[in-house]
């Protein structure tokens, strides 16, 4: 949009952070863009990374999946081209000072399959049979993994990209019949600055 | 009566096993049940009154959040995420808003930020009163529902007054915030600010919530059956809490003096003077106390907003067209149920590309099958209770 | 007409249709004054429009509704207990009536083992709640009944014990016997004679023993578990619609009226108010044990919407641990003064 991206607020305690627990546990990498902290390891640590991490950051925040796709049925497709992957992220914290840490695993499309958390937080069990019913990644182990929220014989995995949004077939958003016309992309690109109008 | 049917008597009488056994009764509470708040299912395995084994059955109240999300922008996903609990409606419409920010690098003015801060310990305060009233009710009191439904219902006149929604403010702006005063060439006419009085009324109203306040802990927790049924019973331990997600009033009841409005800076909650209550033994009454004394604190948190009011903008400048950069960021904040936090994932578009929404009341429910094993059938709705959950925010 | 009054049986078909008239009546006020109570406890208003000042006829017009609704029977309900369930609850609580006295000689039959026949008959309704829970097919009312009968089983005992008391000071289990042993003058003050109810003779235990059990026998707050609307839907009573469920309603306030009517006769002294002249009482008494019945109704009902519910097992140990011990110390203590005073 603008020449020149806005920067992170802080990101060096958030990327201190990464870097402090991500050679912790060995990561691929460590990032600490827009003050959230975020470690990637490879998907055969997952478990054993957590079970380090638990050490430190006891709270278990949340289990999710992320469906990084070209083509996508609904929505934005991502800017230029991304990795056909799953990726599985948790969060962790801890209860004292507020340090937290995404920690963030890629599976491969094909067979997307991980080890269970279960063991190490037991509030994962729900949050990945969220994962497992909306993006169909299978998680080695769980006790239960069966639908959470959806009917039993719900065909489809809701939130990969390739899902349908099946209202917005049969009927074009009613947002679109405003008062106004939306403006369009275009112009507000091409006119810097009434892009940045005043905020009133 | 033919012989195969004396054959099949025959039968059966002999496989009846030697051992007394009595097999568990199946109950289901729910969806339809009054205690349930909403449509939970729990399908309980009960012998007698004791419970042997309990599975919640939720997703009656699945909409698809973060689906539809993916196909809204940011201002419209605001009107979405005050659904989530509707409760507190309000509260979870600001992190959202802070995570768009943070990756727009916009700064909401003061007065903006002030106005979030004051809206959210209001929401917080209608939650919490939901709570203490309604928590009696499932133990069979049903009085002090109608004294605290009371003063929500002016907490809830002054959200209103400000925002024009009661549940559902959709007050929230990226950059500030802001009622749409209509579309088009009108909204740069009118200039909206907070209404005249309000402060006055919010400082009268918050003396009331803290006499209500006074009244419950007259009424409720000094009544002897109330301190039978909640002491000791339902106990999270800590080591349980952290694994399983509880957040929030139910973590620091277990002892856990941990806030995130005094570690993460979301909303300038850095210049105020509060406390973190926080209880002792993780039980039902420790849950109630920690929420009765949380009205307290919001309640000091509300006049200190008010007196230092500061004048200025309701809103940042922002683009006409929110695009926000590629970037992924989680911000969380304390909502009155628990840690609510979005991790944004743009992709430099006009709506996420992926939003997932934590939801407090999801972890916190999350950990009841475990809590439930053993305990009796009373003491179901007596836990439930004391989560305080909303099945919007565990649905989403 | 006094020949025609001598006859036993009109005398009897006369006795019943005024209790079958009466207490439903009384009820109907019962429920009435229960939701003004309640409303005014809670800072509401209450019934305001029906029957035009005050709603008075807000009990009127909700019986006038339950019997419009559809008379529903589950399908998997054993139909006839289903259906007579409601009546044998009724029964019970309108045969306690028989020995009630409203006035020296306003009483159907005073009966020499009337305290007796009145914890009797009254404990027919947790029958009735049984036959109810079972038949209905529904696991909640199976739990609300067991819990009934469970109720039954824990508070039947202090209830009588507390009675025994009574019936050691007044040496007569005739209703219009204590009445009459209340009346007579414990002591004199020169030439004033004191005469005390039960209460004030040193009953004050028993009477606190009573009025507890007799809450937990009519399933009132905070003894309520049997409906325990949070937690069993609604317990026996889930499955009943209509007039059926009308029936249940009338007896639960019908109830209260004859618990409270036997422990106005047994500890406060029945029909009788010390300085109303004795050949006063045909006339006044009924008012007076209406004034007393009033009185304990709305001690009830305002301990219903102070209290929350005990636990099933917490209700238990109070009857077995507490009430019992407690009665059991009441009697002795009774006897021996008995004697020796």
């Amino acid at each position: 949009m603008t020449e020149s991206p806005p920067e992170a607020p802080a990101p060096s305690a958030a990327a201190g952070l990464a870097e402090r627990f991500g050679k912790m546990v060995g990561a691929l990498s460590a990032t600490g863009d827009f003050g959230t902290a975020r470690i990637r390891v490879s998907p055969d640590r997952w478990v054993e990374t957590h079970r380090t991490l638990a050490e430190h950051l006891p709270f278990f925040s949340f289990l999710s999946a992320i469906d990084w796709a070209g083509e996508v049925a609904v929505g934005d497709p991502p800017e230029g081209d991304v990795e056909e992957r799953f990726e599985v992220f948790t969060r962790l914290s801890d209860v004292s000072k507020g340090e937290g840490v995404i920690v963030s695993t890629d599976l491969s499309k094909e067979d997307p399959r991980l080890a269970t958390l279960v063991e190490v937080f037991g509030g994962a069990n729900w949050h990945e049979r969220e994962a497992h019913e909306m993006f169909g990644i299978f998680f080695e182990g769980h006790p239960h993994l069966e639908n959470l929220y959806l009917p039993d014989g719900f065909e489809g995995h809701p939130l990969r990209k390739t899902f349908p949004l099946l209202s917005r077939e049969v009927k074009p958003w009613p947002g679109m019949v405003d008062v106004e016309d939306m403006p369009t992309t275009e112009n507000v690109e091409a006119g810097e600055p009434e892009a940045w109008e005043e905020g009133e | 009566m033919t012989d195969q049917h004396l054959l099949a008597m025959h039968h059966s009488e002999v496989q009846v096993s030697v051992e007394l056994e009595t097999p568990d009764v199946t109950l289901n509470l729910g969806p339809q049940h009054p205690s349930t708040h909403g449509v939970l299912r729990l399908i309980a395995k009960v012998d007698g009154e004791v419970i042997n084994e309990v599975e919640p059955v939720i997703g009656y109240m699945h909409r698809g959040y973060e689906k539809l999300a993916e196909v809204r922008t940011y201002p419209q996903i605001v009107a979405l995420v005050s659904r989530i609990d509707w409760v507190s409606g309000y509260a979870s419409e600001v992190p959202l808003m802070v995570a768009v920010e943070r990756l727009m690098d916009i700064v909401p003015p003061d007065r903006a930020q002030y106005i979030r801060l004051v809206l959210t310990e209001m929401a917080r305060i209608s939650s919490h009163l939901v709570f203490l009233s309604s928590y009696p009710l499932e133990l069979g009191a049903p009085t002090p529902l109608m004294h605290a439904l009371r003063e929500r219902e002016r907490i809830l006149d002054l959200i209103e007054m400000v925002t024009g929604g009661r549940f559902h403010p959709n007050f929230n702006r990226v950059g500030g915030v802001k009622p749409a005063a209509g579309a088009g060439s009108n909204q740069k006419k009118v200039v909206q600010d907070l209404p005249e009085g309000f402060l006055g009324q919010t400082l009268a109203a918050i003396q009331d919530v803290v006499g209500v306040c006074d009244d419950m802990e007259d009424l409720v927790l000094g009544n002897e059956i109330f301190l039978e049924r909640t002491k000791g019973v339902g106990i999270i331990p800590v080591d349980k809490a952290l694994a399983y997600g509880v957040s929030g009033p139910n973590l620091r009841a277990s002892g856990v003096r941990f806030d995130i409005r005094k570690t993460d800076d979301y909303l300038p909650y850095d210049g105020f003077d509060f406390d973190i209550p926080a209880g002792e033994n993780g039980d039902c009454f420790d849950r109630y106390w920690v929420r009765l004394q949380e009205i307290r604190e919001a309640s000091k948190i509300i006049r200190q907003a008010v007196e230092t009011m500061p004048s200025g903008d309701l809103q940042a400048k922002v683009p006409r067209i929110i695009k926000v950069p590629k970037g992924e960021v989680y911000v969380r904040a304390e909502n009155p149920k628990g840690e609510m936090g979005y991790h944004v994932v743009s992709e430099g578009g006009r709506g996420p590309y992926r939003l997932k929404i934590r939801s407090a009341s999801f972890s916190n429910l999350s950990v009841l099958p475990w809590l439930l094993k053993g305990q009796l059938v009373p003491d179901i709705i007596a836990i439930l209770g004391s989560l305080d959950f909303v099945l919007g925010d565990v649905d989403r | 007409m006094t020949a025609l009054l001598d006859n036993f049986w009109v005398l009897l078909a006369l006795k019943v249709l005024i209790i079958a008239a009466v207490v439903p009546g009384v009820a109907l006020v019962f429920i009435f004054a229960e939701l003004k109570i309640s409303a005014h406890m809670q800072s509401r208003i209450g019934p305001y429009f029906a029957g035009g000042r005050w709603g008075w006829a807000q009990p009127l017009a909700d019986g006038i509704k339950f019997m419009q609704k559809e008379d529903l029977v589950p399908e998997d309900a054993d139909r006839p207990v289903f259906k007579f369930a409601p009546m044998v609850v009724l029964m019970g609580t309108l045969a306690v009536f028989v020995i009630v006295p409203f006035s020296p000689k306003l009483i159907v039959r005073d009966l020499d083992i009337g305290v007796f026949y009145a914890l009797a008959a009254g404990s027919v309704t947790t029958i009735g709640v049984l036959m109810a829970g079972w038949s209905s097919a529904n696991k909640y009312s199976l739990m609300g009944g067991l819990r009934a009968a469970a109720q039954l089983i824990a508070y039947e005992l202090p209830l009588v014990l507390a009675v025994v008391g009574v019936v050691i000071q007044a040496g007569t289990m005739s209703m219009n016997g204590i009445v009459v042993a209340q009346i007579e003058p414990v002591f004199h003050i020169g030439e004033v004679a004191i005469r005390l109810p039960f209460l004030l003779q040193g009953q004050v235990i028993g009477f606190a023993i009573f009025m507890i059990a007799a809450l937990a026998e009519l399933n009132r707050t905070p003894f309520d578990m049997p409906i325990a609307e949070s937690e069993l839907v609604m317990g026996y009573l889930t499955e009943y619609s209509g007039i059926r469920f009308t029936m249940f309603f009338l007896a639960e306030y019908a109830g209260m009226f004859s618990m409270s009517a036997i422990a106005a006769t047994l500890f406060l002294g029945g029909y009788y108010l010390p300085g109303v002249p004795e050949g006063a009482l045909d006339v006044l008494g009924p008012l007076i044990l209406m004034a007393k019945v009033t009185l304990l109704v709305f001690i009830i009902i305002w301990l219903r919407w102070t209290f929350p519910r005990l636990r099933e097992d917490q209700l238990q140990s109070l009857a077995w641990r507490w009430l019992i011990p407690l009665a059991l110390a009441n009697i002795a203590v009774t006897a021996v003064a008995k004697v020796v005073l």
